[in-house]
């Protein structure tokens, strides 16, 4: 029988760091994942805790955790298992030749494709806004047809946050020539310069808009690989910085990081089986024995020591929301909610408040198992990560790859 | 008489505020069906006219219905007359209006839980009235159909036909201004202006800017719908409009090609209706005290899915899009009469009886006879004016065919599926300004909404328009962010388009953003459940999430 | 509630699928998986038009593998270019692709002369839209079933039924050979059914929709007919694979798919079953060899992981190494296409790439299809896991 030390139910950020964490430790790992998660989606940034509740910015991400609620992740992870996850994310970047900058001592705020800025803690170096912040003059640049990208909205909206109205703005433009064809995403214009044609005709575009020693702000294009080739390129012929948006999906850093770990688990050996639609469970007595993915043929049957559960929230199938209830379809587990739908939503969209369905999900304890509502464990080797826990509003706090890489070490380090 | 809105007024306090002054002889209130139907009469039969509407055009309960339009079998049993206005005017429609209507035809089906004795009476009402009525085999009505209930008993095929609210708004509007007729949007009716109980004028406030002004005219149509008793109330008239909210539902896509009925008294949750590329159900019905009642609520919609399953089993599988609501304007003599026992007939009352000349209202009615009511209340203005033109609204088109060699030129331009859909909600004219701009610049073709199919040039084009203030008001002209991911896309495409032509009507694009994104949660917010709940973290993931609009302009730590 | 809805209700317009798709990648003609697929299937359910871009959709899979929310965005697909095609003239090239079986038939009196015919007529081919530069399969001289009749094999109660499918059965008979091989030492003998048809793969892909369901109709009563006995059945196609078990029951509804899919299998996934339940043949002779290891898409698609690379791992001294970049870009024969040849070859980039920089000689990959691109594109030799799994347990007893 082929048994497995762990299966990680679900392939996102915080499924792929469980697994990578537990194969440091040595442990044998399969990965059942159903879709390639969130992150080509939601973007490689890794917020870790931007804004308090009342919509108060955290001063640093540090200061963001001492301040969370008690039903938060953060606060059953605790700070040194979330520094630890920090280090060992960053560890892995940096081998993989990916590296990530920032600590949880500084609050980055880096630009967006909003013409806004948003505070974060771990970026790509594609994004680190250090020659921004000192440039007098800054380029706002654009490519022809590229439709998820407005340069002029940037230029002007950034006028108007006190710290950059002192700068000056140009907005130019780039004509990639890529109008015939399918309408142009960044995910094109990324391709483009994944090509040596392409970065050697962007590079000649630019060379007669862009002056030596500009700082330019671009969308992220800078190549789909894990690398910084394009980005040291375009800097190395231009003499200039780039500094990548966060944009709308599909998110090339996101997409960046995700090769980037995938590439890192199969090279450690770790098992990853895609189209697995993890459907039951087997459970004795407060154990899981196994967990059951039904195949379009039949069922398939994933024994293992320990399992971690990291299959999403509401977008990833982990948690499914119905009229006044919401339901854990694997092992059934509890999800307190509120039985008149009313509850679950603000009547504005946008609001110095999180919302309630938002933070719905999973109560775990310390170690990140499941716990019921008077905080007994309700299965001893089943550890909970990522987007299915209670708690939290990712989008409201700017917090969400932070507590998938935080609890997905932490569920990996309690197994 | 006087009363609390009565503002007699003279022509020189006019000139002395200094304000040029609008003049025209017929103001009509509501750029809803009925008032757009009025405007495009009046304007045919040469008389000048004003629409003054105090959203946008079709924001009333004109686009938020099941966009029916009726042969008439939900009324042939209970109100014959209705039930006969209805294949007539339905007829007629389907001819003028053939760019707004969707010639799906109908099913009556009889499930499982309703009254076999209905059936016969309907068939024999519906024939009295001039319905035809087709029966046919639940096995080949479950062939057209596959995803109707195999539980039915039951079906009948009826001229039933699929009408588009915003498009047929429009178009009447097209037609109106073709002859002259004006419209302003935006603008909100806050005093009647009279002259010895004569009609003089009216004062309005523009509710973007706060600009008041008056309009000196000589006669005023109150087509206010819901809000047709607080208009009369500005003059001190009493007009018992019962503001009745009726909830729908927008599914994803077109589970039924066919307007499917449900055959047994008319009641809550009977009706599914395809449009284009999705399906509406509808609708309850519940008194309510004021005509902008329009929030849904999840009750509601479960309520309205679990009555729906009878005629779709597997409704709960099927993603729905948003919840929406409106207000009927039922009109009734009786002032306790309220609900489906309220008539759904059309009345004219003509204030000249309250003592106020130049006044009328036109109340209750139904978007099927939208146009007879307009018929006959312009009947009526016209008499005064001593205008002896015919009406010609059910004669000639609302919007002119477009042409074959037009046709073939928009299909170079516009992606698959893309030409048809711009050709019917920009007719002829608005089709060539579109390519134009294409042709000028060709990444324009790209899709600046995919979801419903809309180009980057189209959304240019109807911001462009006179009565465009804000994103929401180009989605009505569009259908940009009604499809399957409700703004999540297209709203930063849309403010980005906007803005990089210098139209973004001097706002701040946050606020645009954010405008836009609570129009749609609030059709979102009642259905938080399934699929929707799954988008709704895709659309906060990215507005606020990733682009921070809600934290905006904020430089804290820099 | 039915299983499959064909409908686009879940796609949230997120466009991973976009990120994914190999098609998207190596061109730009093609307006991507989410788009032609789920996006537009809401206006083919209430106008006719057609997206011409739908032709560069390969049915690869990859759209389907990465989507979060589970959409069947290639069968939408497919479907969709079916309908187009229902009552359309169609090009004699892609008859003759969707063919392969019939042209099989054709050739088989002769195949030596029917190479031969096929190489001269190379420039015919391209005038028809077959490019020459393809990696056009040949016949083998004897086909699997001849091949198999004349095979003598030990008789066991244990009794598998094999699905050899068209390129195993006209092409590339000695993998077939091998599995049969590779069953007996296991102690189970091979049953083949002279009434199986190809799979209809061919077909789906150029939209023979109506063609392939009369296949799948007669393949379901014969798999049906053997899997109600208790008998197991095995592909060595992944493709063929596919379809049997997961297509037939997304694009037709016909009544017994779901009862025998649950005996369908992989060659390696049934032997590796066998390993579970410490019944296979762990009689492997040491391979001193080196591999790598080429994953077809219409394997992963299927849901349980890579058998063949875990299966091959139980061989003592054999190393193989899993090239992990993805599609192949053959996709059937899409890649004999005249006017796709080039994107074909430009999806594989990335894995002749891999492939060439291990310095590895011969590729090991379970799709016959991909192994015939693979050769083409990165020089190498090609194996199927069966091959290896043989000559390991001859190996042990020389």
């Amino acid at each position: 029988m082929r048994e497995y030390d762990i299966v990680v139910i679900g392939g996102g950020l915080a499924g792929l760091m469980a697994a990578a964490a537990a194969t440091k430790r040595g442990k044998k790992v399969t990965v059942l994942s159903l879709g390639s998660g969130t992150l080509t989606i939601g973007g490689g940034i890794v917020d870790v805790m931007g804004y308090l509740e009342g919509g108060i910015p955290a001063a640093t991400p540090s200061a963001g955790l001492l301040q969370v609620g008690d039903k938060h992740p953060y606060k059953m992870i605790g700070r040194p298992a979330i520094e630890e996850s920090i280090r060992f994310f960053k560890e892995i970047c940096e081998q993989e030749g990916y590296s990530y900058i920032g600590n949880l001592d500084k609050m980055q705020w880096i630009p967006t494709a909003a013409g806004t800025l948003k505070p974060t803690c771990l970026v790509p170096k594609t994004m680190d806004t250090t020659e921004l912040k000192k440039a007098d003059k800054v380029i706002v640049l654009g490519f022809d047809a590229l439709k998820d990208f407005y340069p002029s909205l940037i230029a002007k909206n950034f006028k108007k946050i006190p710290a950059f109205a002192q700068k000056e703005y140009e907005v130019v433009m780039i004509d990639p020539k890529l109008s015939e064809g399918r309408d142009v995403t960044a995910l094109d214009v990324a391709r483009w310069l994944d090509t040596e044609d392409g970065l050697a005709s962007c590079i000649e575009k630019m060379r007669n808009v862009v002056p030596s020693g500009s700082v330019v702000i671009i969308p992220p294009v800078l190549g789909t690989r894990p690398n910084y080739l394009v980005k040291e390129k375009l800097e190395q012929a231009l003499g200039c910085t780039f500094v990548e948006t966060a944009s709308v999906p599909p998110s090339i850093t996101g997409l960046r990081l995700r090769t980037m770990l995938v590439r890192y688990l199969k090279k450690n050996g770790v098992r990853i089986v895609e189209q697995a639609i993890v459907a039951k469970s087997i459970v004795e007595e407060n154990n899981c024995m196994a967990v059951i993915t039904e195949g379009v043929d039949r069922e398939r049957t994933y024994y293992a020591k320990s399992f971690i559960l990291a299959n999403g929230g509401f977008y990833g199938g982990g948690l499914l929301a119905e009229p006044g209830k919401v339901i854990e379809p694997i092992f059934n587990l509890p999800v307190e909610a509120p039985t008149d739908h009313e509850l679950w939503a603000n009547y504005s969209l946008f609001s110095s408040e999180a919302q309630p369905f938002a933070k719905l999900g999973l109560d775990v304890d310390e170690k990140m198992r499941p716990v019921d509502a008077d905080g007994k464990v309700i299965l001893n080797n089943v550890f909970v990560a990522g987007r299915n826990l209670r708690g939290y509003d990712f989008s409201f706090e700017k917090s969400g790859n932070g507590v998938a890489i935080a609890s997905g070490y932490q569920a990996a380090m309690s197994v | 008489m006087t009363g609390p809105g009565l503002c007699p007024v003279s022509f020189i306090s006019f000139l002395k505020r200094g304000i040029e002054m609008q003049k025209t002889t017929v103001v009509v209130i509501g750029g809803g069906a009925t008032g757009v139907g009025i405007l495009r009469d009046l304007c045919m039969r040469g008389v000048d006219a004003i629409l003054l509407e105090q959203q946008d055009l079709a924001y009333g309960t004109s686009s938020r219905y099941h966009g029916l339009l009726h042969s008439g079998g939900r009324y042939a049993v209970k109100d014959a007359e209705a039930g006969k206005e209805c294949i007539e005017e339905n007829t007629i429609l389907r001819r003028i209006g053939r760019h707004c209507v969707e010639q799906t035809e109908g099913f009556f089906a009889r499930t499982h839980l309703d009254d076999e004795a209905f059936e016969g009476k309907w068939v024999e009402a519906c024939a009295k009235v001039g319905i035809p009525t087709i029966p046919i085999s639940v096995e080949e009505a479950l062939r057209l159909e596959p995803n109707l209930s195999p539980k039915i008993k039951s079906v009948y095929r009826v001229p039933d036909a699929a009408i588009d609210g915003f498009r047929m708004v429009w178009q009447n509007v097209a037609s109106a201004r073709k002859y002259g007729g004006r419209v302003l949007t935006y603008t909100t009716v806050i005093g009647i202006e009279h002259s010895n109980n004569q009609v003089v004028g009216i004062k309005v406030r523009n509710t973007l800017t706060g600009e008041v002004s008056n309009i000196a005219c000589d006669f005023i149509i109150s087509a206010a719908g819901s809000w047709a008793g607080e208009i009369a109330a500005l003059a001190g008239i009493s007009v018992n409009v019962q503001p009745d909210r009726g909830t729908l539902i927008a599914f994803n896509h077109r589970i039924t090609s066919r307007i499917v009925n449900r055959l047994r008294p008319a009641s809550d949750g009977d009706i599914f209706v395809p449009h284009g590329s999705i399906t509406i159900l509808g609708t309850t019905s519940a008194s309510v005290n004021k005509p902008d009642d329009t929030v849904p609520n999840a009750k509601e919609v479960v309520e309205l899915l679990n009555i729906g399953e009878a005629l779709f089993e597997d409704i709960r599988s099927y993603r729905m899009l948003r919840a929406f609501a409106g207000t009927r304007p039922l009109y009734s003599a009786d002032p306790n009469a309220t609900g489906r026992g309220a008539s759904r007939g059309f009345v004219t009352l003509d204030h000249a009886h309250d003592g106020l000349k130049g006044f009328v209202s036109v109340v209750g009615g139904k978007f099927t006879t939208y146009r007879l009511m307009a018929e006959k209340v312009t009947d009526l203005v016209c008499g005064y004016l001593n205008v002896k033109t015919p009406c010609r609204t059910a004669e000639e088109n609302l919007v002119e065919d477009t042409s074959p060699a037009l046709m073939a030129k928009a299909r170079l331009y516009f992606p698959a599926y893309g030409a048809e859909l711009a050709a019917s909600r920009l007719g002829s004219e608005g089709l060539e300004k579109v390519i134009a701009r294409i042709q000028e610049k060709p990444e324009k073709r790209q899709l600046l909404c995919e979801c419903e199919n809309v180009t980057m040039a189209e959304v240019e084009e109807a911001a462009a328009d006179s009565t465009s203030y804000m994103i929401s008001d180009v989605r009505r002209k569009t259908r940009m962010g009604m499809g399957t991911c409700q703004g999540a896309f297209c709203t930063f495409r849309s403010v980005g388009a906007v803005d990089a032509n210098g139209l973004s009507w001097g706002k701040d694009t946050n606020v645009l953003f954010k405008e836009f994104l609570q129009g749609r949660w609030k059709g979102i917010r009642p259905i938080l459940w399934g699929n929707v709940m799954r988008e709704m973290e895709l659309t906060r993931g990215i507005y606020e999430g990733t682009l921070n609009i809600n934290g905006a302009i904020d430089n804290e730590g820099i | 509630m039915k299983k499959h809805h064909n409908n686009p209700d879940s796609c949230t317009a997120c466009t991973v699928c976009v990120a994914n798709c190999p098609v998207t990648a190596a061109t730009r003609k093609f307006r991507g998986p989410k788009m032609v697929g789920p996006t537009l299937e809401r206006m083919r359910l209430s106008q006719d038009d057609i997206e011409p871009s739908l032709e560069y959709c390969t049915n690869c899979k990859n759209c389907d593998m990465s989507c979060p929310s589970g959409v069947p965005i290639s069968t939408l697909n497919m479907l969709a270019r079916a309908k187009h095609f229902k009552n359309r003239k169609r090009s004699l090239r892609d008859w003759i692709l969707s063919h392969g079986e019939k042209m099989a038939k054709l050739s088989a009196a002769t195949p030596g002369m029917a190479n031969l015919g096929m190489k001269m007529s190379r420039g015919i081919l391209k005038k028809i839209g077959i490019s020459n530069k393809a990696p056009l399969p040949p016949y083998a001289s004897k086909s699997f079933s001849k091949l198999f009749k004349n095979l003598k094999q030990t008789s066991y109660p244990d009794k598998v039924v094999f699905y050899p499918g068209c390129f195993i059965n006209y092409n590339d008979p000695q993998v077939g050979m091998d599995f049969v091989a590779v069953m007996q030492a296991n102690k189970f003998e091979v049953i083949i059914e002279e009434d199986f048809v190809c799979c209809g793969s061919p077909l789906v892909v150029n939209g023979f929709l109506d063609e392939a369901e009369e296949n799948a109709k007669k393949n379901i009563a014969v798999l049906k007919k053997w899997t109600d006995k208790g008998y197991p059945i095995i592909t060595c196609c992944t493709s063929c694979g596919l379809m049997l078990k997961q297509e037939y029951q997304e694009l037709f509804h016909i009544e017994g798919v779901e009862e025998y899919a649950k005996h369908l299998y992989d060659a390696g996934e049934f032997l590796l079953d066998l390993h579970d339940q410490g019944r296979l043949n762990t009689n492997f002779g040491t391979l001193n060899e080196k591999y790598m290891y080429h994953a077809p898409c219409h394997l992963r698609a299927q849901g349980m992981g890579l058998p063949g690379v875990e299966l091959l791992a139980l061989i003592p001294g054999l190393d193989v190494q899993d090239a992990d970049a993805g599609c192949c870009g053959i996709s059937g024969n899409y890649g004999f296409k005249e006017d796709k040849y080039d994107i074909s070859m430009e999806i594989g980039s990335g894995l002749f790439k891999t492939i060439k920089e291990s310095g590895r000689d011969t590729v090991v990959s379970e799709c016959g299809t991909c192994r015939l691109q693979i050769g083409h594109g990165a020089n190498v030799k090609t194996l199927h896991p069966m091959t290896l799994v043989r000559k390991s347990y001859e190996a042990f007893h020389k």
